[in-house]
């Protein structure tokens, strides 16, 4: 990455999660009729927000799957040459296994996305700075003609809390040329996130390269080695999942599990609970660093590693949801040191998810025998990530939800894993000897989701143009 | 104790039957045995197995090779008695699916003795063979594993005395006083004697032979070492992307229990210099798996629990077949972050395989053209068995753990032990 790095042309999101700008409404679409979408899209180009430009109102982004490319006629030569996972979309069945989309959480159960809902070609997101500005954006860019809205995920400003009640999005990568400057032990390379520019192995992810002949118009930047046309650069993929979380369920479950043998409930203890589920405390604290209690003071803090202080896991445990999620330093061959940070850094991901939902209190909860607020919350997440299978899969696969993660028994992730038919145990490291919960339920269910690619702003416009392709 | 060993068998199967057996296989398992036909589960220390169908194919000359049915397994017991085994157990399955190869007995006047000697014949020896641990058996597995169960279940109840040693003795005197674990107090059987002399001469032997030649070796150094760069020079490295359907026949047959199979096989790059060196590597590669990589690890992945290079054809083509804990994307980002000199060594010998340096760098470290040159070559490994698929090595590496504080074997203080549990 240099300075010579076209930030005009990659979509802002890649850049900022604006946290100004609370408001966010997420439209997924279906297109329906071309001509007419094209049009829509030409439109909507000029309001896509670039990276290079902080925005104080509103931000739009575009992104497409691979039906949606498809019929916005990209080649199927170039259809193959992204990566399978993106062509294949989310909900194969191996795909479903490694994602744990089983049982309520199966792709046929999904509200979108799934194989029983309508075929999903784009995303549109929009943000702005109060509902009001939304509500004029939505009007302003949101097709009419041509197009239907397969779902219209609105979502909730929770002041930086998910809906368990945890502060959220604290640990994110620091991107070479993007972000602030940092160690370069957890700086990542540009290429991690958007196609076209060099990996953390040095090299470049498959990206979809088209006919000479195909842009005439010369929209599209080229590719050196070829000259050809390529629709992938200052491109990101972007995984969407709208999840569910069962935030009555999961505070009455850490309830009944945290009370004394003679049924008096132990608020504490409780909490402690979650806490090492989570691993860190409601205000952000890792419990790394605060294994007792809660301590504001370090709601941010994010520069510690597990080898030196926590190897063991008695502050936070191994199977703790952000010590799986980004293990740091601590995996093998050689925890602690460069080499393990080495590997971490491939499995990164850049997360830009909205809450959704009316908010529930731990004693709204616990003092009813049903959810008061009678709604679904949860999290629409999303992600960019460069390698699916090597990022966000891989993530989600290989540390969140496989039961046997770092030498662990039946551990899925306490917080969002599965736990059918296995890996519902979750494993507290103590002294002298290990405490364990058994038979966690799955507090976290999927409603839908769809693998998009979200394309830099000149591709975007050459795929809003009419030349017959 | 037994030592581990390793059956290869591959047999040509007649063209007119291909299809016949591709459809038996598809209903002996969908990525995991479902014990029709031939129930492996049924036979004695077999740790993993599978069946693999190679179609007919022509080789890097365009000359035609007949399809294949490749049987392996990884065993505690001695091959003949597997294969014994086999006959007498499984007769009628070995029956049906060789009963589609060349050469198999026929009907009425098939004995035992005749069913033994096809088998026999369709022997083929392993090149080099890898196993996690040499030494520990499937019976030792899935006990110590019992073990752990039973008292990580004896752990969840009220405790009293949290002092670590009062943990650790009320621990053995639970286990002590349950007579269906009473081996677990005594350590497992070792080694046989005459294994270990053998493998201790074979240690040794073989770098004093080396010794003897090296004066030769260091005179043929210089001139390998151009041949390797003039010929990694020259080698064709196109980056072949696997058809989408490749990869979700793949991967559909993956990821059902904590471990999986990888079958792969790629001709060997044409040529005396290729084939020399890769005799040479695998040589190598054997006697570091016997006598280095024999405690829990290969050059620092723990995830195989065993692995064999099988040349066929003639050493025209060779197959790679192992038995890994996870998925194929962290097996794979495993081979290149962690062990991709190894494989560069050995696959930078087969056909296709991206460019090399040196014989140990480059290669592997392009992420993407490797993973899609492994994808590219993996067959479908339709019938596969594992007698533990919901252990992984790290679990049964911490259940031998366990089970040596129970044998005075633990060289660890209680409250070491204890964090095992």
């Amino acid at each position: 990455m240099n300075d010579s790095t076209p930030l005009h042309d990659v979509q802002g999101l890649l850049a900022r999660g604006y946290g100004s700008l609370p408001a966010a409404l997420f439209l997924i679409l279906g297109f329906d009729r071309i001509e007419p979408t094209r049009a829509w899209l030409r439109r909507v180009v000029s309001e896509i927000t670039p990276s290079d430009r902080r925005p104080e109102r509103r931000a739009v982004h575009i992104a497409f799957t691979a039906s949606g490319l498809g019929k916005l006629g990209v080649q199927s030569a170039a259809m193959a040459s992204f990566s399978n996972e993106f062509a294949d979309g989310m909900t194969t069945k191996h795909r479903s296994r490694i994602l744990g989309d089983t049982g309520a959480s199966a792709p046929e159960a999904w509200n979108w996305g799934g194989p029983t809902t309508p075929e999903v070609d784009g995303v549109l997101l929009l943000y702005a700075c109060d509902d009001h500005e939304l509500a004029h954006l939505e009007r302003d860019v949101a097709a009419v003609e041509g197009m239907s809205v397969i779902a219209r995920l609105e979502t909730s400003d929770l002041q930086g809390r998910e809906p368990f009640g945890f502060h959220d999005g604290i640990s994110q990568p620091i991107i070479e040329g993007l972000s602030k400057r940092a160690a370069p032990e957890t700086t990542l390379r540009f290429g991690e996130f958007v196609l076209g520019y060099p990996n953390e192995y040095g090299r470049y992810t498959d990206r979809p390269l088209l006919d000479h002949t195909a842009d005439p118009a010369r929209t599209l930047p080229r590719e050196p080695a070829t000259g050809r046309p390529d629709l992938g650069r200052n491109g990101s993929y972007l995984v969407f999942r709208q999840l569910d979380q069962d935030v009555f369920g999961f505070w009455r479950f850490l309830d009944a599990v945290s009370r004394a043998p003679d049924g008096t409930p132990q608020p504490d203890l409780r909490l402690k609970l979650a806490a090492k589920m989570v691993g860190r405390w409601p205000s952000g604290a890792p419990l790394t660093l605060a294994p007792e209690a809660d301590d504001g003071s370090l709601k941010d803090a994010n520069d510690f590693g597990y080898h030196q202080l926590d190897s063991p896991g008695q502050g936070c445990p191994i199977g703790a949801h952000i010590r799986r999620s980004n293990p740091r330093d601590s995996l093998d061959p050689d925890p602690g040191t460069a080499k393990s940070y080495a590997i971490n850094r491939r499995h990164r991901i850049l997360r830009r998810g909205r809450e959704y939902g009316t908010p529930l209190t731990v004693d709204q909860a616990l003092q009813n025998d049903h959810d008061p607020a009678g709604t679904e919350r949860g999290l629409h997440f999303i992600c960019l990530n460069a390698n699916i299978a090597r990022q966000f899969e891989f993530v989600s696969g290989t540390w969140l939800n496989d039961p046997k993660f770092a030498g662990l028994y039946d551990d899925a992730d306490p917080l969002v894993g599965p736990s059918e038919p296995y890996g519902g145990t979750f494993t507290i490291p103590s002294d002298p000897v290990r405490e364990r919960v058994t038979k966690v339920p799955r507090f976290v269910s999927v409603k839908g989701g769809a693998y998009f690619f979200m394309p830099g702003i000149e591709a975007t416009r050459y795929l809003a143009s009419t030349d017959t392709r | 104790m037994p030592h581990q060993t390793a059956l290869t068998l591959a047999a040509h199967v007649r063209p007119q039957d291909v299809e016949h057996l591709e459809e038996m296989l598809r209903s002996m398992g969908n990525g995991v045995a479902n014990g029709s036909v031939i129930d492996l589960g049924s036979l004695e220390g077999v740790h993993f197995a599978r069946f693999v169908l190679l179609p007919a194919t022509a080789d890097l000359q365009g000359q035609p090779l007949d399809p294949l049915l490749i049987y392996m397994s990884d065993l505690d017991v001695p091959v003949e008695r597997h294969l014994a085994e086999l006959v007498d157990g499984a007769g009628a399955g070995v029956d049906q699916l060789f009963g589609m190869c060349d050469d198999y007995p026929h009907g009425a006047e098939r004995s035992r003795e005749d069913r033994l000697a096809f088998l026999r014949k369709q022997r083929v020896k392993e090149r080099a063979f890898y196993v996690n641990t040499v030494g520990r058996t499937c019976k030792q597995i899935r006990q110590e594993a019992e073990l752990r169960e039973d008292i990580e279940t004896f752990l969840d109840g009220e405790l009293g005395n949290k002092d670590p040693s009062a943990v650790a003795s009320a621990l053995r005197t639970h286990v002590a006083g349950d007579n269906s674990l009473a081996w677990a107090l005594k350590p497992a059987a070792g080694l046989s004697l005459s294994f270990r002399i053998r493998e201790f001469v074979h240690m040794v032997g073989v770098p004093l032979l080396l010794l003897l030649v090296s004066p030769f070796l260091l005179v043929a150094a210089p001139f390998f070492l151009v041949a390797l760069r003039l010929h990694e020079l020259r080698d064709r490295a196109p980056h072949e992307k696997p058809p989408a359907q490749l990869v979700q026949e793949l991967s559909a047959l993956e990821d059902h229990l904590v471990q999986n199979p990888f079958t792969a096989i790629g001709f060997v790059k044409p040529g005396v210099f290729r084939r020399m060196t890769l005799t040479g590597v695998l040589f190598a590669i054997d006697y570091a798996t016997r006598h280095i990589f024999n405690r829990g690890d290969l050059a620092g992945v723990k995830t195989i629990h065993f692995a064999r290079w099988v040349s066929l054809d003639n050493n025209r083509r060779v197959i790679f077949a192992s038995n890994y804990d996870g998925s194929l994307e962290s097996y794979m980002d495993d081979f290149i972050d962690k062990i991709a000199f190894g494989l560069n060594v050995v696959f930078s010998n087969g056909f296709g395989y991206p460019r090399t340096r040196w014989l140990v760098a480059d290669g592997a470290h392009d992420e993407l053209a490797f993973k899609d040159y492994l994808r590219l070559h993996q067959v479908p490994t339709r019938v596969w068995f594992s007698a533990y698929g919901r252990l992984t090595n790290l679990n049964i590496a911490t259940n031998e753990r366990i089970r040596g504080g129970f044998t005075g074997h633990a060289s660890s203080a209680p409250d070491d032990w204890l964090q095992a549990l």
